[in-house]
């Protein structure tokens, strides 16, 4: 990517300075090295240019993107993340000590450091056209640490700034947009796009003729309570297992007594601890592969996809009742549902089209776009509408004899269809489909899907199905046809651990509060009830029959899947909550280093970006390899880090 | 039942500076529909009192109507302006009259009486669309000799003239381009660019700029300069880069509107469409155009060409108006032509022109309240004319301008019909 510039130009008595990489709005403007040389130079031309006013403004779409995250692998040491936070701050400090106002003008894109760099600046103006805005650095297991946590609480204060740099980051990286960050008072103007840099010219003129009314500062003394409130729900997102958010939210908490330059020595002191820490190098690992290499279709031939003009769908129940809604949604091509019984289908039919009108009710669709999809979607108990289906997903009841008659009926009733399963751990060429396609629970959240390739799926499926993904917002990521694929197979050794500590005496909570210490996003006994303990216990038989020494039956999960909730203990041997937690690290990493013997993905990358995308699992866990790695667990059991595994492994 | 047939006014009209085209001009980067957005923005600015949603039509020219200048543009840059769903707008293509055949073609919904008020202008980014690029000649043309070829080149049809004229040389063609860099860089001192050109800011390849001047302007310009330059378009041939309008990116928008609406909104108009007139002439010789159209537009109106107190032709070519002078009876030097320069010293951006012309016009009327009738004329690609007759209108809600001149001047604003 081309380097970011910073380049100056006069009009009259305003400076009028462009950041910019010579690349169009696809390659986002980053600050790294190159970036702060050009700044240095521009800047010294500020301060000693006859200049009554400056504008800072982006290329078309970017205004900054935020400091160069494919520089932060290579600040391995402290010194050189505090020299990092120094760099920026002494940089922008100096636009912030400018005889003269200056304006940033945020057209698009502003992220991390570009928001520092606005904050730096005397005013902002920001256009309705902005999208992306925010502080990502604590999802990033960062802090902004270029003056972001001293001068936002400064500007907008403590509770804004905490909502902006601490819990949005936490609530999935949530943005703002450009009216969002104007009401929070992050900006002087809100601006139409079509002229914004013109109108952003005139402000600056005007603040150049009639200076700026910084009107009052923020009231600091609700602080210490503010803090506590947001301490303690961070403490139910996170458990204590990532530090940025803590350090962001001290950082926040030291402007009520802080100078500035206090205030950016702090930054400093965290940055360095923070940015060479596992947390935040696991985060930025994790960034690039849910961000950049899932995206890529690693592993999918390049051939031409198929057209798929119509979707079939076996099965009316809830989850064929979700994927209906899902593929009518995202494709817009007319959808057929089939089950055996009549009011099976007809409430799917009933439940999908209430969702469409759920939708235009909320603003999300047009009433006549609801309308239209829910008069192309349609339902039987024959398989008569799917003649001319192109493609067909499966999601009916997890029983392998069932799935094979479907199957059978699908090859003559769906000639030309590709025929795919949602199956979550049976085999897909066992059953007789082409290809599989896993989604997970609650389908409209979960970014993932396992695309399961058999020996038999051709190049040309494999490849339709995979657009088909694409186009449904999904991420896909390819497996083999083992059981249950990676994420349940995960998950569910994770569960023989603590199911086993159930059956030992811990009790409920002691085991939930374990695994919410490593952060993971829900306790066991909620996953529990979100997959059903049926199907968990389906998952569990499944593996068994395959693996069953490392997958024992659970009496158990037996109890809860009938109904019963009753625990059966087969011994006295409660652990405490660390133990509880290294055993399941262990299990997960054995199950992991079998996983990549198999071939079932070719990379640990694949099982960190299931686990991200498919688990919720945590950035700072970088899914879960490179925590494994990282604490030395790979290494001690394996005798290597499993990110080699990739090497080794057979094909 | 019908309305009635209503007189047409012309309010107010601005223009983007006007660059070089190619990758040194300066708008090199920034899109020809934006450009007509700042264009239709800011003479909506300087006329607050017209509410959005009154606009009847929007009427954008422009010669390429592909890419950046397609989507049928006057609908297209009414949207990116902001204007409402309801305001409807269409594209038009004379080549260099685009403008001029928007403002007539608005002029005609609002002397039907199917408008009150109609934007219209034009864009051409001659850098993103230079001329002819995706045309796709009939080979006819050519084989049934309908045109010579030197028609579908301008300059070559601008060395016709100087054959067809051949007491119009070269010294005379630089003279009078020296002339107008002159004229052109007193106007950029005096009030009439300031006032009819509106600075844009645009994105570069050296960050962002604005673009205030227009990039064909040079003050240094001698006669002695002018004497060697190359003649592109033939060997030993007449017309230079110095006696002709440079390739250009640029846009305009105008704002005309009815009696009726002058009076509703207080909008203040500087000029009544008196009449107007095209024309068709032998293609290669493309700029006698305005000749016909100009001896056409008089006879509708009944007057001579000596009671029009006000020129404003463009000027693709210097011989090319002094055809027009020499056939009309007008010294090239005489003080109603071209007060502020032309395209020579500003460019010419095709479709864009004319409403340049109207405004530099209705600036002069203001400047000079004694003039009365002003002409805005332009030759065409493939042998056209168009000329439109002014009259300056004195109304009593314009300052300091005297009433009585106009023929049906609004005696007073009149509340609006049911408040």
């Amino acid at each position: 990517m081309a380097d970011t510039q910073f380049k100056l130009q006069r009009y009259g008595e305003l400076a009028l300075v462009t950041i910019d990489n010579g690349e169009d709005y696809t390659k986002p403007t980053v600050f790294g090295r190159a970036a702060f040389e050009s700044a240095q130079r521009v800047i010294a031309e500020l301060e000693e240019g006859d200049f009554k006013a400056a504008l800072i403004t982006g290329k078309p779409f970017i205004f900054g993107a935020g400091a160069d995250i494919d520089e932060f692998p290579k600040i391995s040491t402290r010194d050189a993340a505090i020299e990092g936070s120094r760099a920026g701050h002494d940089l922008f400090g100096r636009i912030r000590a400018l005889p003269y106002p200056t304006v940033a003008a945020i057209n698009g894109v502003c992220l991390g450091g570009g928001l520092e760099l606005a904050l730096h600046c005397t005013a902002r103006t920001i256009s309705t056209a902005v999208r992306h805005f925010g502080f990502p650095e604590v999802f990033l297991g960062l802090i902004p640490g270029w003056g972001g946590t001293q001068l936002a609480p400064r500007l907008v204060g403590p509770e804004t700034a905490i909502k902006v740099i601490v819990s949005n980051p936490l609530r999935q990286n949530r943005m703002l947009s450009g009216q969002e960050a104007f009401e929070l008072g992050f900006a002087d103007r809100l601006l139409e796009p079509a002229e914004f840099v013109d109108e952003s010219i005139a402000y600056a003129l005007e603040l150049a003729r009639n200076g700026h009314d910084r009107g009052q500062s923020p009231d600091m003394s609700a602080m210490d309570e503010l803090i506590r409130r947001a301490r303690s729900q961070v403490d139910d997102a996170v458990h204590g297992a990532t530090p940025a958010p803590y350090r962001a939210l001290d950082l926040i908490q030291g402007t009520a007594t802080w100078s500035v330059e206090e205030g950016y020595r702090a930054e400093e002191e965290a940055l360095g601890d923070l940015l060479p820490g596992p947390q935040t190098q696991a985060s930025i690992y994790a960034f690039d592969l849910v961000e950049r290499r899932a995206k890529r279709g690693v592993g999918i031939p390049k051939v031409e996809p198929r057209k798929v003009r119509k979707v079939g769908i076996a099965g009316a129940g809830l989850m064929a009742t979700q994927l209906a809604t899902l593929f009518l949604r995202r494709m817009e091509v007319p959808i057929v549902l089939r089950d055996l019984d009549q009011a099976i289908v007809d409430k799917a039919l009933q439940e999908i089209r209430g969702e469409l009108t759920g939708l235009a009710a909320r603003g999300r669709m047009s009433e006549q776009k609801a309308r239209f999809l829910g008069s192309i979607v349609s339902g039987a108990t024959t398989w008569d509408g799917f003649a001319d289906a192109d493609f067909v997903l499966e999601a009916i009841v997890e029983v392998m004899d069932v799935k094979q008659k479907v199957f059978a009926e699908l090859r003559q009733a769906a000639p030309k269809a590709i025929l795919a399963t949602n199956t979550s751990s049976l085999s897909v060429a066992e059953m007789g489909a082409d290809v599989g396609l896993h989604f997970f629970n609650p389908v409209a959240m979960l970014p993932l899907v396992e695309l399961i390739a058999t020996p038999d799926t051709s190049d040309e499926v494999l490849a339709t199905t995979y657009d088909v993904a694409k186009k449904l917002g999904k991420r896909a990521v390819v497996v083999k046809d083992a059981p249950a694929f990676v994420v349940n197979r995960v998950l569910t050794r994770m569960s023989t651990v603590t199911l086993d500590a159930l059956e030992h005496g811990n009790t409920v909570e002691e085991v939930d509060e374990a695994i919410l210490g490593l952060g993971l996003p829900m306790a066991p006994s909620f996953l529990l009830q979100m997959v059903g303990p049926r199907v968990a216990n389906h998952v569990l038989e499944t593996l068994h029959e395959a693996y069953p020494d490392r997958f024992p039956l659970s009496a158990t999960l037996a109890n809860y899947a009938a109904g019963k909730d009753e625990i059966v203990r087969s011994g006295d041997a409660r652990r405490s909550a660390e133990e509880i937690r290294q055993d399941a690290l262990e299990a997960i990493a054995d199950e992991v280093h079998h996983l990549l013997a198999e071939g079932v993905v070719a990379d640990a990358k694949d099982v960190d970006t299931c686990l991200l995308l498919g688990a919720g699992w945590p950035f700072f866990l970088g899914g879960v390899t490179k925590h494994l790695d990282q604490t030395g667990m790979s290494e001690r059991l394996f005798g290597r880090p499993l990110a080699d595994a990739a090497v080794t492994a057979p094909a | 039942m019908g309305r009635e047939r209503q007189e047409v006014f012309y309010v107010d009209g601005v223009r983007t500076a006007f660059g070089k085209a190619g990758p040194s001009g300066l708008f090199w980067r920034t899109r020809a529909d934006d450009m007509g957005v700042k264009a239709v923005r800011e003479v909506l600015r300087r006329n607050p009192q017209l509410p959005p949603d009154r606009i009847d039509d929007v009427v954008m020219a422009a010669t390429a109507q592909v890419g950046d200048q397609g989507l049928t543009l006057g609908r297209d840059v009414a949207l990116l302006a902001g204007l409402p769903d309801t305001v409807p707008g269409f594209a038009v293509d004379r080549m260099c009259a685009g403008a001029l055949t928007a403002v007539t073609a608005g002029a005609g919904e609002i002397a039907m009486g199917a408008a009150d008020v109609v934007l219209a202008g034009g864009v051409e980014h001659m850098g993103h669309h230079p001329m002819g690029a995706d045309v796709d000649f009939n080979p006819r043309f050519v084989s049934e000799r309908l045109v010579d070829t030197s028609a579908i080149t301008m300059g070559a049809t601008a060395e016709n003239l100087h054959d067809r004229f051949p007491e119009l040389t070269k010294e005379d063609a630089d003279r009078y381009a020296l002339r107008s860099q002159q004229k052109a860089t007193a106007a950029w001192q005096n009030g009439v660019m300031k006032e009819t050109v509106v600075p844009m800011a645009v994105f570069t390849d050296d960050g962002w700029q604005v673009a205030e001047r227009d990039q064909f302007l040079r003050p240094e310009t001698t006669l002695e300069g002018l004497a060697p330059l190359p003649t592109p378009f033939r060997l030993g041939g007449r017309v230079t880069a110095g006696n002709s309008a440079g390739l250009t990116d640029g846009a305009t928008a105008a704002i005309l509107c009815s009696q009726n609406a002058a009076e509703e909104f207080g909008l203040e108009p500087k000029m009544r469409l008196v009449g107007y007139a095209y024309a068709g002439v032998e293609p290669e010789l493309m700029g006698l155009g305005p000749v016909p159209a100009t001896r056409r537009v008089l006879e509708q109106a009944g007057l001579t060409l000596d009671q029009v107190d006000a020129f404003e032709l463009n000027e693709p070519f210097a011989v090319q108006v002094l055809t027009w002078c020499h056939e009309l009876g007008v010294a090239p030097d005489d003080e109603r032509l071209n007060p502020y320069g032309g395209a020579i010293a500003c460019g010419h951006p095709l479709a864009a022109t004319g409403v340049r012309l109207m405004a530099q016009l209705a600036y002069r009327f203001r400047q000079e309240p004694a003039r009365r009738f002003g002409l805005t004329a332009l030759c065409i690609g493939m042998g056209m004319g168009a000329a439109l007759l002014w009259e300056r209108t004195s109304h009593p809600w314009s300052a300091g301008a005297p009433a009585g001149q106009s023929p049906a001047p609004p005696a007073t604003a009149q509340e609006p019909e049911d408040g």
